[in-house]
């Protein structure tokens, strides 16, 4: 199964605090920012909540600042948390089971449709989460709601192009471009980027021609390796297996810093994604798991916080003016930054994505 | 004598109801998901003859195995062959050797064949600073390196159960054979080899089966461009949610092993081969 973008994060941050970069106080805010819940109504005494992460330090760190808070917010209502990792396969085993243990779990804007058009999810209650604190209407959906954003970027390195790449048409010109390229091996922002590299305005990549785009990634396969895991994409550029790949904003940002510059990333056509959280249908702790992903939404201060740690963008309107200016660059939804990017349409995706996706696999192992 | 062996079945009857109800059972149910998703039928199994998709992993997977089992017998044999020949204190050293990589984790000697084979890896650099390449070989991020980190894996189950025949290979026979004539080409092709040949066929089957479900390996020295059912399995659970599909697969998976099992137990004894007497 590929790595997930949350799970990428945590290990990120954990590595971050094993090198000493940052302190262990430090960790823990970034892992709060997500989610320190604030003026929530009392809620009613019950069983615990079940928060559903990736694992790692998420499963200490969400325990604390995510749990924590709320609990002190809400005396008598627990956050516990799970690291089972809640990929589409496993919500959906549990939901169709009919013993549902999950309340809130960090999943995708495509899984959210697909698993929502199955009949396997709860939908926002929007009486409960402001809708109007996010960015965007890609950011609240109809079964999730995202409290941060990440981006799929094209990365290279600096020293082996006289002239930088300033687009995905560029990324797929070996000839002006020579060198391994380093792709995800998910459809999912892939054949976005091959659309764009056929000169498809950035406004008008949906709805993808699946089989241009296809054909678009048949064409670089030979020259390209495929990466699963987001440490998997660092360590590709890292020891130059790959010059030039389209990554997480994330680990292009280590890359940069590690590499003093040399490693380079652009905004231009990256694109842009929710970090969507989903309810599983008939979850135990029923509303109160909407309170909480709401608190995580509205808190603008905890997620630029976040971005601080791990680079994780926040998606609270008010959050992008908060952000140091050392910060900016590196910040996803930063208004000169997020001008630049493609909004990932999270619909045509879940619509799309099991036969798009089963494509993309057959034509990369072809 | 009857009611006795009644008596030792009835010990064997908790560890049975155990693994029939909280084993196979689940098995089965998963396995039956094939049948019935998305509707009921066969209509999964009638794409294993008219999707391209299923039949490409199956032929990879199928012609990954067998390239690494002919491998992993050809260097287990000539192990086996010269620990069989050694002297005792020198046997106990081979063995040793044969052993120790069986002990080190799977996904640690997949990334320690990373470093050596990739771009800038030892093989490369060596090569590439003595002059004998200008460019660096793709050695990895393909099947030629998963083919070498699986044979890497599998020599040793190659080695044991070929080690175990060969050793109960009668030395006076070969001496009788040199003794009547015959050269030394001749006592092992004639004498040794088809005496082997017991082994090499229980580690033969030994190996395919165990490559047939490989899965990290695969996943990190493929370079995400080669699939083996393992991963495809768990890509179409866990990611695509296309159930019927891979519980198809799963089922495909175990009657192959099954129906390899069977054939080949009438030829060896497959006691020998999982470790009985």
């Amino acid at each position: 199964m590929a790595q997930s973008f949350q799970q990428d994060c945590v290990e990120l941050l954990g590595r971050r605090l094993a090198q000493g970069e940052i302190s262990r106080r430090a960790w823990l805010a970034g892992l709060a920012a997500l989610g320190a819940p604030a003026g929530l109504a009392q809620a009613q005494a019950g069983r615990p909540l079940v928060m559903v992460n990736w694992g790692g330090l998420a499963n200490d760190g969400f325990g604390r600042f995510y749990g924590a808070p709320f609990t002190a917010a809400n005396p008598g209502l627990a956050v516990t948390q799970d690291s089972t990792g809640p990929s589409a396969g496993r919500i959906r085993s549990m939901v169709e089971s009919g013993r549902v243990t999950w309340d809130l779990c960090d999943s995708s804007a495509s899984s959210a449709y697909l698993l929502g058009g199955m009949n396997l999810l709860t939908k926002m209650d929007y009486g409960i989460i402001d809708r109007t604190k996010v960015i965007g209407p890609g950011f609240a959906l109809e079964y999730g709601a995202a409290p941060y954003s990440f981006s799929s970027v094209l990365a290279y390195d600096s020293s082996k192009f006289p002239t930088a790449p300033t687009s995905w048409a560029d990324f797929w010109d070996l000839r002006r471009f020579p060198g391994q390229r380093l792709l995800r091996r998910d459809a999912l922002g892939t054949l976005d980027a091959a659309m764009m590299s056929l000169g498809r305005a950035p406004d008008q990549v949906y709805p993808i021609d699946t089989r241009a785009a296809l054909r678009r990634v048949a064409e670089i396969r030979r020259n390209t390796v495929f990466w699963s895991s987001g440490s998997e994409s660092e360590q590709f550029l890292r020891t130059g297996e790959a010059v030039m790949g389209q990554i997480w904003h994330t680990r292009a940002t280590v890359l940069n810093r590690e590499s003093n510059g040399r490693i380079k990333f652009i905004w231009n056509q990256g694109l842009l994604q929710a970090g969507i959280f989903v309810i599983p249908r008939g979850n135990p702790g029923g509303a109160n798991a909407q309170r909480l992903l709401g608190a995580m939404l509205a808190n603008a201060e905890a997620q630029v916080g976040l971005l601080g740690l791990l680079g994780n963008g926040p998606t609270n309107p008010a959050a992008a003016a908060q952000v140091p200016a050392e910060l900016k660059a590196n910040n996803p939804t930063d208004p000169a930054n997020e001008r630049q990017q493609v909004v990932l349409n999270g619909q045509w995706w879940g619509a799309n994505y099991q036969q798009a996706n089963q494509d993309y696999l057959d034509t990369i192992t072809g | 004598m009857m009611r006795r062996e009644a008596g030792w079945y009835a010990l064997l009857l908790p560890a049975f109801l155990l693994l029939s109800v909280f084993y196979v059972t689940p098995i089965l149910q998963v396995l039956a998901i094939s049948f019935l998703e998305p509707s009921p039928g066969f209509s999964n199994y009638e794409r294993i003859g008219t999707n391209l998709s299923v039949q490409r992993v199956i032929i990879t997977t199928l012609r990954i195995c067998s390239i690494t089992t002919v491998l992993a017998l050809l260097l287990g044999y000539a192990l086996s062959y010269t620990i069989t020949l050694a002297s005792e204190r020198a046997r106990r050293w081979w063995l040793l050797c044969v052993l120790v990589p069986l002990w080190i984790s799977v996904l640690v000697r997949a990334f320690a064949w990373v470093t050596l084979l990739r771009r800038q890896g030892l093989i490369n650099q060596t090569l590439q600073g003595a002059g004998v390449i200008s460019e660096p070989l793709e050695l990895v991020w393909n099947e030629f390196g998963i083919i070498v980190g699986m044979v890497h894996y599998m020599v040793p189950y190659a080695v044991l159960p070929m080690l175990a025949s060969m050793r109960e290979i009668e030395p006076r026979l070969l001496a009788a054979a040199r003794g009547m004539g015959a050269s030394r080409g001749q006592v092992f092709a004639r004498v040794f080899l088809p005496l082997s040949m017991p082994g090499v066929v229980a580690a033969g089957v030994l190996v395919f089966i165990f490559s047939l479900g490989f899965y990290i390996t695969p996943a990190i020295l493929g370079g995400g461009k080669t699939l083996m059912v393992a991963e495809w399995i768990s890509l179409q659970i866990l990611d695509l949610i296309r159930w019927g599909l891979g519980t198809m697969m799963a089922t495909l998976l175990v009657v192959t092993i099954l129906v390899t099992l069977a054939v080949f137990s009438r030829v060896v004894n497959m006691r020998r081969l999982f470790g009985g007497a």
